[in-house]
């Protein structure tokens, strides 16, 4: 038949609508679908033969189903987008948090702060986490550490008369600070690790997707 | 004339079709190849298998792009030239994982349903 018959113009209609349900997929994919779905088309209407009215061609299009519903099928599992890799600007902050107040006094805290907060790879959560824990980093119990040194004065005082030896010391240490001391010391030392550690495993993590089943 | 009520039985029967239809198609082509109007009338034989006749092809698709099934033009006896789809020794791989896992999530899926009227009885008894 030369002619363009009602049936080739279902037809066309049909595929028509399916490639623009389907604009949204990358070409090739758009093509082999289109490819499949016309061949479905033409292997049928050669088996129904000449005779094939218009009634036959639209049972054959509405069994094949709605274009939206085959577009949505193809799109079921869309590219992933990849999660940005962390950059120097993740890496600057987990390295100046801890030992940035160190290295540059005060000022390299406040650098890695500005880092941590700039970058899109961790909650505020996080973020509020790598800023209080701890201010300044391990610059702080270094800095908290040589304040705390006590200068102590202790002085003898010679009993030529048989009575004990007394040594009187003064401007030591208060007494709860023996043990409170070195136990706040520790903790100020491990929680900025800590924290470095946190925020690490949770760049590892990233902005994760379920791998696409395969 | 193929439309189905939408509904929970609709999004039931969407919900088990997810991740069991290409096994399906796996499994027609551990047989021999098809081509795809023969491939779709087959799964249409079984109610409840495709949503429509159209969406087999998105996912015949994907089984080729993912290694599973692999494509090949052929002139048929009748009409134009056929794509006939086969299974790859990868899609082979895949089909027999799947009926080892299906057959145990099944018994156990069967387990609950099974034993749903044991239960009341003892907590009656």
């Amino acid at each position: 038949m030369m002619n363009t018959t009602v049936a080739d113009q279902l037809v066309a209609g049909y595929l028509a609508r399916l490639d623009a349900a389907l604009s949204d997929l990358p070409a090739a994919r758009r093509e082999e679908l289109l490819e499949q779905v016309r061949e479905h088309i033409a292997t049928a209407r050669a088996e129904l033969g000449d005779e094939a009215g218009e009634a036959q061609i639209r049972t054959l299009l509405d069994r094949l189903g709605d274009p939206a519903t085959i577009a949505a099928e193809a799109g079921e599992r869309p590219a992933e987008p990849t999660p940005a890799r962390p950059g120097w600007r993740e890496i600057g902050a987990l390295v100046l948090l801890p030992i940035g107040g160190i290295v540059i006094p005060v000022i390299g805290w406040f650098i890695g702060v500005a880092l941590l907060w700039s970058s899109d790879h961790w909650s505020a959560r996080s973020k509020l986490i790598g800023t209080l824990v701890v201010p300044g980093g391990l610059a702080l119990p270094l800095a908290l550490g040589s304040f705390a040194t006590w200068t102590e004065h202790c002085s003898s005082n010679p009993e030529p008369l048989g009575g004990a030896r007394e040594s009187v010391c003064t401007g030591g240490p208060p007494g709860w600070w023996e043990i409170l001391g070195p136990v706040t010391f520790g903790l100020l030392l491990l929680a900025p690790i800590a924290t470095v550690i946190y925020l690490g495993l949770q760049l590892r993590r990233g902005p994760s997707i379920a791998p696409a089943m395969s | 004339m193929h439309h189905m009520v939408e509904g929970p039985r609709t999004a039931l029967l969407a919900q088990l079709r997810r991740g069991t239809l290409e096994y399906c198609v796996l499994a027609l082509l551990d047989g021999g190849e098809r081509y795809g109007l023969d491939l779709v009338r087959q799964l249409g034989q079984v109610e409840g298998m495709m949503t429509s006749e159209g969406t087999v092809y998105p996912l015949l698709s994907r089984l080729r792009r993912d290694g599973l099934v692999a494509t090949t033009w052929r002139e048929s006896p009748s009409g134009p030239p056929r794509r006939y789809y086969q299974l790859t020794s990868d899609g082979r791989q895949a089909l027999d994982a799947f009926a080892k896992e299906w057959a145990s999530f099944r018994d156990a899926v069967d387990h609950f349903l099974d034993a749903g009227g044991d239960h009341d009885e003892h907590d009656r008894g």
